[in-house]
């Protein structure tokens, strides 16, 4: 929208100064919260703040991991967001083949049956869900975590709008060559579609690893806890020390959303057009 | 889409009329499990090695202290292994235990609570009843404060034991105490003028009176007769002496001369504004001597609530019992009850008043030269160990959890946000009668 | 997708025997294909409409989840919710729900687009600012919210510290009931401002140029461009920011039990808090599943609505 605009006017620069600004606003969070995670308990509390820490302490980061049990959080967050991720990309790509190419009575109403889940989030049914897993022994288990997120409408639309956009003579033809059904998604639709699999993918694990409600209620105890509920509750973890135990808060914060950042980084474009790819089918 | 949403509302329709037709669904089959074991002493002996879970709500402080504790206990017998488990705080051990129960599965051996639940634990078998236990190993439970062991038991059942216990206190500013020549008065009419003197003296507020947690200020109502639950199972909060209460924390309020902290970050901030010196004195438990001792910079007294116009200065229990959780198999059990015993036990006991505020359970420490040694190292505690015998146990009621909830909520609109005092009591009181009626 | 290639060499053999008439190879391709779907549509079952069910059944019991039994009591828990004092809570946690929703939505839609705008140009430094402003929304919320929850500090919050520069007295961001909820919400629009950006820049994009170029030939001004070009194009991009926004909102828990915990005085309490409030603290699971059916039939009532006036034009995830 800005093609041409050779001569700057003044309404350039002014735009420019508005979105630096903007941006200072907008990373000061992070910045805020880097920099409390090096301070001191005592520096972090000064009523005149400093905006760039004295000294480091990293250390930090050290009681965390430790002394808060981070290290375990870190790897029940990582286990429930692979089987999660494993369990979704699994269900969701079979069941986005059949609803694309199957031939089957009763097909377009099963998938608005998929398609209705998306009105009925965790947040309503999670008393008899709750009740059910804890009545199978799942509570504080990564099978309690993982399974009632095994499936996702999301994933099975996204693919089955993916995979339709593939020509049927494709598929035929691997079908033809000798392939199975599962061959055909294997060799053939799944490298068409990379790129939507790669997106989505990453939303989905985004999704896994932000996750909340759903652990919250299910590992209330130590040993499966996630890092989200693990970050809620440092502050009664530590509570008692020092008061405003604030920097090793952030400390936690900042091993929380450390991976996702980093993936982010890395797969910057992918991940800024994941959520847009929905919204322009 | 019509048809989408029809045939969807169809499905539910038809699924919830199928499970309607199993009421199994939430129906816990077996009734609370009762301790029905035989008297015999054999019965309570571990015989097989086995491993159980301990869970607490001791925060990252005393977490050397928590394995030391453990430690002591493994390495002294064989055949036992107790794993520690740091749950929260107690209403997260609550929610945790609950689920657990209703599950009947994932349960730990031995678990606190809150001294405020054991009614509710008691009432719905989530903790086993103890007495067959002391009986069966013939326990010696005659050493402990009466009072204590009272706030363990639920409709003369002992349904758990004392573990850590600690009453309502007030914190204040020695030093300045000392300089302005500001006593800590004994009565309540004599509190006004000691909040203005504090107020002045520290150029903040005279008191805090923690909001988020009823425990605190339910005691100074107690003590001017309300009763909070009646004898016909209604609520009487909005009393005369009641709202008589709360409209004087209400004036202070109004006067600046008291805060009155809510909300997830009320604690730390309390303690916060003490250590800066920016109040005066604050009311809270005496679990947190040390911490207090430990963060000021200047000496910290402490001293027992003023006693009411009644004349009355009961204080109520704080702290945790331990109990076993009914539902665990009686294997689990018996060695849930050599661990339990070990940690109700004089020397752990002794081991833990050492290291925090915790007071000493046992009368053979409270009542001889131990305690006169004791409060050597703690002076402080004098004005615990002066009242032992006004620390009343707490109320018990089924309904205990739910109807303080509504009421701190209700103190929080009353006190921070303006809210109007004698309709919100209006309010409030019908509201928990019709829990009492409910649940009581 | 007329003709039905799957497994012509099978369909001979079995043509051979053709003693099994029941099972043709165009049944059992069927059947091998709706097998694709039945892990999935099993699981939904399980964890998705099970369990809708199962509310309306626990809404008509006594259950609380202390007790070991239950009764059945009839509407009993629709009455409270309705009449009683849960009705109180009820129309208390949907307007705070609704005025979040509200703040969500405006802040998604509107300052999305403004951004858009503003950070539209195509230079290296505008996208890495881009960059930079989507970063929080992968960032988890319980990480966002324990860092706003520090900023907003009554005592060494950043925010008071910068408003004392400007004079102003510290304000208890959290613990009034005023700005309890506008609190929270900055905390949600931090996270969701550079999303909604992203959103319209990607949809802006699409835009052909030519239009433009018309528009300015008929000597239209940027601003009317704006209005009459860039707005109406962009309505199923709004539309689709609109719906899943809305229902994203309706669902907001995180920011809420870190920061606040429903208070002060339940000025933050939002329908799934007060839900999580009566299932897993008070443990009544009778009213917590009255009130989660509610919840459900309002979400289904606006999707509904909201369907039928898109006429199918946009889909809602998250």
């Amino acid at each position: 929208m800005t093609i041409g605009s050779r001569k700057h006017g003044v309404g350039y620069y002014v735009i420019t100064v508005v979105a630096v600004l903007i941006t200072i606003v907008m990373i000061f969070p992070l910045y805020w919260m880097v920099a409390t995670s090096v301070k001191s308990a005592a520096e972090s509390q000064l009523i005149i703040p400093t905006l760039f820490p004295r000294e480091f302490h990293f250390e930090n980061y050290l009681n965390v991991l430790t002394r808060a049990n981070f290290l375990k959080y870190y790897w029940n967050t990582i286990v429930m967001t692979a089987g999660v991720l494993i369990l979704q990309i699994g269900t969701g790509t079979l069941a986005a083949y059949g609803f694309a190419f199957g031939k089957f009575k009763g097909r377009d109403i099963m998938f608005y049956i998929v398609l209705g889940a998306l009105m009925i989030p965790l947040q309503v049914t999670f008393i008899p869900i709750f009740i059910m897993c804890s009545g199978w022994g799942l509570q504080d288990t990564f099978l309690g975590l993982i399974l009632p997120e095994a499936v996702s409408a999301y994933y099975i639309f996204m693919m089955r709008n993916s995979f339709m956009a593939v020509d049927q003579s494709y598929v035929d033809a691997g079908l033809i060559d000798g392939l199975s059904r599962f061959g055909t998604i294997q060799h053939v639709l799944v490298p068409m579609c990379k790129a939507t699999i790669f997106t989505v993918t990453l939303v989905t694990f985004s999704n896994g690893w932000n996750a909340y409600f759903w652990p919250k209620i299910i590992a209330k105890n130590e040993v499966r806890r996630v890092l989200t509920v693990g970050l809620a509750q440092l502050k009664q973890t530590f509570a008692g020390q020092a008061v405003s135990n604030y920097h090793e808060i952030m400390a936690g914060a900042v091993l929380a959303v450390l991976p996702l950042v980093i993936l982010f980084m890395i797969f910057q474009k992918y991940m800024m057009t994941g959520y847009s790819k929905a919204a322009m089918k | 889409m019509k048809k989408t949403i029809s045939l969807l509302l169809a499905l539910v329709m038809a699924l919830s009329l199928c499970a309607c037709g199993n009421s199994t669904g939430g129906q816990t089959s077996q009734p609370p499990a009762q301790s029905n074991a035989p008297a015999d002493p054999g019965a309570y002996e571990v015989t097989e090695p086995i491993t159980i879970t301990w869970w607490h709500a001791l925060e990252d402080q005393y977490s050397a202290d928590v394995e030391r504790i453990v430690k002591g206990f493994n390495d002294s017998q064989d055949l036992i292994t107790v794993e520690a488990q740091y749950i929260g705080a107690y209403k997260d051990v609550n929610e945790a235990l609950v689920s657990a129960h209703a599950a009947g599965s994932g349960l730990p051996a031995v678990c606190v609570a809150n001294t405020d639940y054991v009614a509710q634990y008691g009432a719905n078998g989530v903790f086993e009843n103890l007495d067959a236990y002391i009986s069966g190993t013939g326990y010696d439970v005659t050493d402990f404060s009466t009072g204590l062991l009272l706030s363990s038991q639920y409709e003369g059942k002992q349904v758990a034991m004392p573990f850590l216990h600690s009453t309502q206190v007030i914190y204040y500013n020695k030093t300045m105490a000392d300089e302005k020549g500001i006593t800590i008065p004994e009565k309540i009419e004599d509190f006004e003028a000691f909040l203005k003197a504090g107020a002045e003296a520290c150029g903040g507020y005279g008191t805090m009176i923690p909001g988020w947690d009823q425990w605190y200020f339910e005691t100074l109502y107690l003590n001017e007769g309300v009763k909070i639950i009646t004898d016909d199972n209604t609520c009487d909060l909005n009393s005369e002496a009641a709202l008589k209460m709360t409209n004087q924390f209400h004036d202070w309020y109004e006067a600046g001369l008291i805060a009155w902290p809510f909300g997830p970050d009320a604690s730390s901030g309390m303690r916060q504004t003490f250590y800066e010196g920016k109040t005066f004195s604050v009311m809270h438990t005496s679990s947190l001597y040390n911490n207090y001792v430990d963060n000021c910079d200047f000496e910290v007294g402490m001293a027992w609530y003023p006693a009411a116009s009644t004349g009355d200065k009961y204080s109520e229990v704080g702290g945790c019992v331990l109990g076993i959780p009914a539902k665990n198999d009686q294997a689990t059990k018996n060695a849930a009850w050599q661990f339990l015993q070990y940690l109700v036990g004089k020397e752990v006991n002794m081991d833990w008043a050492k290291v925090t505020g915790y007071i000493p359970t046992r009368n053979s420490v409270l009542t001889t030269d131990e305690g006169v040694k004791f409060l050597e190292e703690k002076p402080a505690f004098k004005c615990v160990f002066d009242n032992l015998n006004l620390i009343n146990p707490r109320i018990q009621n089924a309904a205990w959890s739910e109807l303080a909830t509504t009421w701190k909520n209700y103190m929080d609109n009353m006190m921070n946000q303006g809210g109007d005092i004698s309709s919100e009591s209006e309010a409030m009181v019908e509201e928990i009668d019709e829990i009492l009626a409910d649940r009581g | 997708m007329t003709d039905s290639p799957a497994r012509t060499p099978q369909s001979g053999q079995t043509g051979i025997q053709e003693k099994k008439p029941l099972l043709t190879a165009r049944t059992k391709s069927k059947i091998v294909d709706f097998l694709f779907v039945v892990p999935a549509l099993a699981l939904l079952a399980l964890f998705t409409y099970y369990p809708v069910a199962k509310l309306v059944q626990i809404s008509f019991t006594d259950w609380n989840l202390l007790s070991p039994t239950w009764d059945w009591v009839g509407p009993k828990n629709w009455i409270w919710l309705f009449t009683g004092s849960g009705a109180k809570y009820l129309w208390n946690s949907l307007k705070i729900t609704f005025l979040y929703s509200l703040g969500e939505i405006f802040a998604t839609l509107v300052g999305g687009m403004i951004l858009a705008l503003i950070f539209s140009r195509m230079t290296r430094g505008f996208s890495a600012m881009r960059a930079i402003l989507f970063v929080p929304k992968y960032v988890a919320m319980s990480s966002c919210a324990v860092v706003f929850m520090w900023i907003l500090n009554t005592d060494y919050g950043v925010l008071n510290y910068f408003l004392s520069l400007a004079g102003a007295a510290p304000v208890d961001w959290l613990g009034q009931k005023s700005t309890a909820l506008i609190s929270v919400l900055m905390t949600t629009c931090w996270r969701v401002l550079g999303y909604g950006m992203m959103i319209y820049l990607s949809a802006m994009i699409g835009i052909s140029p030519q239009y433009y170029e018309a528009a300015a030939l008929d000597g239209a001004t940027r601003t009317q461009q704006f209005f009459s070009i860039t707005l109406p194009l962009l309505s199923p991009t709004t539309l689709f920011l609109l719906v899943t926004t809305f229902l994203s909102s309706m669902k907001v828990f995180q920011s809420v039990d870190i920061l606040t915990e429903g208070g002060p005085s339940r000025s933050t309490e939002v329908f799934v808090y007060l839900i999580y409030r009566y299932a897993m603290v008070d443990f009544r699971m009778d009213r917590a599943a009255t009130s989660a059916v509610m919840f459900f039939v309002i979400l289904l009532a606006i999707t509904v609505a909201t369907m039928k006036y898109s006429n199918n034009s946009v889909n809602y995830d998250s």
